[in-house]
């Protein structure tokens, strides 16, 4: 007989406690003063001595109650007895199998199958398992069902997905089964290639203590395998036509070398170019197609090699889209001739997007002009009334307003404006003032929040207009007297952003520091509300539908018609190829959206199973690493046995005996 | 009551002696006494009764010779009567500490109460009152003297019961003081053997003296009214026992019965007298009755 937690037998020494409590009440006993014993002790003394005996048996009883509740404490076992050598007693078993798009490479897939119809099929009637279907993320399919055969149907069921292998979200799952489960012997099998790009070790999944983990390990068979790489797109823009140079590439995980392998360019469902690859093995190589023009509707594009063993690999997909333009309006008085050259210049530079500048007195602003501009920038001008009004319904029908103050500068108490704006601050004499207090989580300044990503700290700002900014805007940076620098406020479907001071060189030099252009480029991207949209998307990731567009359907690579859940906004991307998001009306396509799967999942890099084993049971020994559990946990052999609640149980008709016992004596103990 | 109030006085109760007044304490047997009293002396003396003739002899007074008769026969005889003497009245009180039991009234008190109202009573008699108190020894020791009533009652006064009690040791003792025969009351709890008790009482019976024993006992010794399982603890020597009194109430109570019946029929024996006197029980009446049944006894033998 061994003992789990043995530090609860200290608890033995409870059994004073009756004998205490003995001692008290026989010190609590009534005296009587009595002239003469004389004729007491003269009466036979038998029933004396039968009471005490009893009370002995009271004792006794409590003494054994509390020894035995005590016992149930410690979890006692017979170490290696019959019980815990024929198995301990039900099962509780997770099958994990992987089905990354690895695993369909060869036959690996019906192994993996095969392998997991093995791990339930010698379970017995008490036994409980449960399926888990994992690739990126991890679906559990059957939870603790007594039903092998459902259970075996579900795993012929399953088919490969576009997913990259990521063990931990299975093991979560694993563990959480395992954890809930009240059969005392827990197993997890996990039937996978054992990929080292999905492992990263993490306590967080680590299988509750007992467990007896088994990887499976299906091996994918070496043969040639290419894998293209994601496309490279430069930009070119030759007589106003926007135009792209695709660079496709290629690596090579299999053992022998590729040669003259055919890399094509496919265009809209067409092959429109292809060019020879050579790859060694364990290398990579590179191809460049000859320029496409980009439509406006743009093109779907894709680079695909012949298929192998790995097939799903062979394929990258892109969406190109041409980068657009954002008409830009510089509003200046015309006092100055040179107000606008910095902001002019700095904004002529990008393609992402482009900005369209164009600069205007203020006389020009006419309602023709403000229809085609997203974003007006007024320079140190005093804005009357009459003029804010029409800006005011520019910005509310989705347009950016910059407004850059200077000596000049004056606003309407309008409640639409962000700010309302004081005095001019000269710091021409003494320290200039300088820039602090950046909201590194606004769009404007994130780009400036790693290291040595922009340094506002050298920029001296001469001279500034005291901001105090209304309730419902937000102050995105400060001078370091504490007053706002930058305020944005947002008005209908617009934004409004105040900058205190100007964007030339009369009141700060930061037009001549490196950070004034991504500066204002940030700031005109902010106030257009322009948002790059990627060339493609990884499976696993989400698009986004529309929260708006409730009707929209999405035709998917395959061909179904995909809605996002009720509620949602997006739908999660499950396969590689072209997704097509369709409005109301027939036909009309809002956008394309262009999937690949994760290319990581390519690499075959072996994860060694027992460095697996040890990370999620904790133990170096052979029930972490694969093998059948040659020796049983002590956890496992207790929870098998379950000797406490014997004892418990015991312990407690005790106690009632006890309390009996205690009724019936009462009347006649002292 | 009495002439000059003394402590002890508070122990002659007068609801007693209104009671017992009109009753005489008569020895039963003959005492010595030296003067006419109630008693009837061992010798012919001077009194009324005439008892005998007998002949002279060289050393009598030659005035009781019977001049008549030695006028008849020409002989001497001398004239006897019986003469009433007075006696030696001593009491023997327990004051061992089994005496001080006693919820209202303690056995001691009761015992000292009944001791006075005896002593005034035969003080009265024109008998000469002793008292002796005792323990495991001899405490206080007053010889019987016509004077010694105020003694007697200061001493009884004085008394606790403060020591362990063996009526065999003090026993021994006294019986070699009462050479002159007399009343010798006894008044104790008797917690002793019967055996033990007899043969410490005996010689003072043996000697010729008119022996009563008063058996003074609290109701609780008697009907043992406990309910609750205590412990009891002898109040002489400390010792401790559990009792359980349903128990042991039943056997409590025989044994208690035959050791007063045992101690009544050995006293009717050896020709004592003997009285159980309850504390609950008035003093007056429990004396009223011995004394009259006593009294009733002395007139017809």
């Amino acid at each position: 007989m061994t003992f789990l937690t043995p530090l609860f037998l200290l608890g033995l020494a409870a059994l004073a406690i009756p004998v205490l409590v003995h001692l008290t009440q026989r010190e609590r006993t009534t005296v009587v003063e009595f002239p003469s014993l004389m004729f007491l002790k003269k009466i036979p003394y038998e029933s004396v001595k039968r009471r005490r005996l009893r009370d002995l048996i009271l004792l006794a009883v409590r003494a054994a109650a509390l020894a035995l509740i005590v016992a149930a404490f410690a979890r006692p076992f017979v170490r290696g007895s019959e019980l815990s050598a024929s198995g301990g007693g039900a099962r509780e078993v997770v099958v994990l199998l992987d089905r990354s798009y690895s695993m369909g490479a060869g036959d690996a897939w019906a192994r993996a199958q095969q392998a997991a119809r093995q791990a339930v099929q010698g379970l017995t009637g008490l036994d409980r398992v449960s399926l888990v279907l994992f690739s990126s993320s991890a679906e559990l399919v059957l939870r603790s069902s007594a039903d092998v055969s459902r259970v075996i149907a579900e795993i012929d069921r399953a088919q490969p997905s576009a997913g990259a292998t990521r063990y931990a979200p299975a093991l979560k799952v694993a563990s959480s089964v395992l954890a809930e489960s009240s059969l005392p012997r827990k197993e997890a099998v996990l039937v996978s290639d054992f990929q080292r790009a999905g492992w990263q070790p993490d306590d967080a999944f680590r299988l509750p203590g007992g467990s007896v983990f088994t990887p499976v390990v299906v091996d994918a068979g070496a043969g040639p395998n290419l894998t293209v790489t994601p496309l490279s797109v430069q930009r070119l823009r030759v007589d106003n036509q926007d135009r792209v140079v695709i660079t496709g590439g290629v690596t090579n995980r299999g053992t022998e070398a590729a040669s003259a392998v055919k890399l094509d360019l496919d265009v809209d469902g067409r092959i429109v170019q292809s060019q020879p690859v050579s790859v060694a093995p364990g290398s990579s190589a590179s191809v460049t197609f000859a320029p496409l023009t980009l439509p406006p509707a743009g093109l779907r594009v894709a680079t695909r090699l012949p298929s192998d063993a790995l097939a799903a690999d062979n394929a990258f997909h892109a969406v190109l889209t041409p980068p657009g333009a954002v008409t830009v309006l510089l509003v200046s008085s015309g006092s100055r001739g040179d107000s606008d050259l910095y902001l002019t210049r700095a904004l002529a530079i990008g393609d992402r997007p482009r900005f369209d500048v164009v600069s205007v007195q203020v006389d020009a602003l006419t309602p023709e002009t403000l229809a085609r501009t997203r974003v007006i920038v007024l320079q140190d001008l005093p804005l009357g009334d009459a003029l804010a009004g029409r800006l005011r319904t520019f910005v509310e029908g989705g347009g950016g307003l910059i407004i850059a103050l200077g000596p000049r500068a004056s606003l309407p108490a309008a409640e639409w404006l962000p700010v309302t704006i004081g005095s001019a601050e000269d710091r021409t004499r003494g320290a200039a003032a300088k820039l602090s207090g950046f909201d590194y989580g606004h769009a404007v300044f994130e780009p400036f929040r790693a290291p040595r990503s922009g340094d506002f700290s050298t920029t001296r700002i001469f001279g500034f207009r005291t901001l105090t900014a209304r309730p419902a805007a937000a102050t995105l940076a400060r001078f370091d007297g504490g007053t706002p620098a930058l305020v944005e406020g947002t008005v209908g479907r617009g934004r409004v952003l105040v900058w205190a001071t100007t964007l030339d060189l009369s009141w700060s030099d930061l037009a001549l520091k490196p950070v004034y252009l991504p500066f204002v480029h940030q700031l005109v991207r902010q106030a257009s509300g322009f948002r790059e949209q990627p060339g493609w998307v990884t499976v696993g990731q989400a698009i986004e539908v529309g929260a708006a567009d409730t009707s929209a359907v999405v035709l998917s690579p395959g061909g179904q018609r995909l809605s996002p859940p009720e509620g949602a906004s997006a739908l999660e991307v499950a396969e590689a190829g072209f997704y097509d998001v369709r409005g109301a009306r027939e036909g009309e396509s809002l956008r394309v959206v262009a999937a690949n799967v994760d290319l990581a999942e390519s690499d075959p890099t072996r994860l060694d199973p027992a460095e697996m084993a040890v990370a999620v049971t904790g133990q170096p020994g052979p029930g972490g690493a694969g093998e059948p559990a040659a020796a049983v946990p002590d956890e496992v052999q207790e929870q098998a046995q379950r000797i406490w609640w014997y004892l418990l149980f015991a312990g407690i008709l005790l106690l009632i005996a006890e309390s009996w016992l205690a009724r019936r004596l009462a009347p006649a103990r002292l | 009551m009495i002439g000059s109030p003394a402590p002890g006085a508070r122990f002659v109760d007068p609801a007693v002696l209104a009671r017992v007044g009109n009753l005489e304490f008569v020895a039963r047997s003959v005492v010595d006494g030296v003067i006419n009293g109630l008693h009837r002396s061992p010798f012919f003396g001077a009194s009324v009764d005439f008892a005998e003739h007998r002949g002279y002899v060289p050393g009598d007074d030659i005035r009781r010779v019977d001049w008549k008769v030695f006028a008849r026969t020409d002989r001497f005889f001398l004239k006897e009567f019986e003469a009433d003497s007075n006696a030696n009245f001593s009491v023997l009180l327990d004051v061992s500490k089994s005496m001080a039991f006693g919820a209202r009234l303690s056995k001691l008190d009761y015992a000292k109460t009944l001791a006075a109202c005896l002593t005034y009573l035969v003080h009265q008699q024109r008998d000469r009152v002793g008292l002796v108190t005792f323990d495991h020894e001899v405490v206080d020791h007053v010889p019987p003297s016509a004077k010694h009533l105020d003694v007697v009652l200061h001493t009884l006064d004085r008394v606790k019961a403060e020591r362990p009690g063996d009526i065999g040791p003090p026993f021994q003792k006294l019986a070699e003081h009462f050479g002159r025969r007399g009343i010798i009351v006894v008044i104790s709890d008797f917690y002793a053997e019967p055996d033990r008790i007899f043969e410490a009482v005996a010689p003072l019976r043996f000697r010729g003296n008119d022996v009563i024993l008063f058996h003074v006992l609290d109701p609780a010794e008697v009907e043992f009214p406990f309910t609750d399982p205590s412990a009891f603890e002898d109040i002489e020597s400390g010792d401790q026992l559990p009792v359980v009194p349903d128990a042991f109430g039943d056997q409590y109570r025989a044994l208690i019965k035959a050791h007063i019946d045992e101690l009544s029929s050995r006293a009717t024996a050896q020709r004592m007298d003997y009285m159980l006197l309850q504390t609950s029980m008035p003093l007056d009446y429990a004396l009223f009755q011995y004394l009259s049944i006593r009294d009733r006894l002395t007139r017809t033998r």
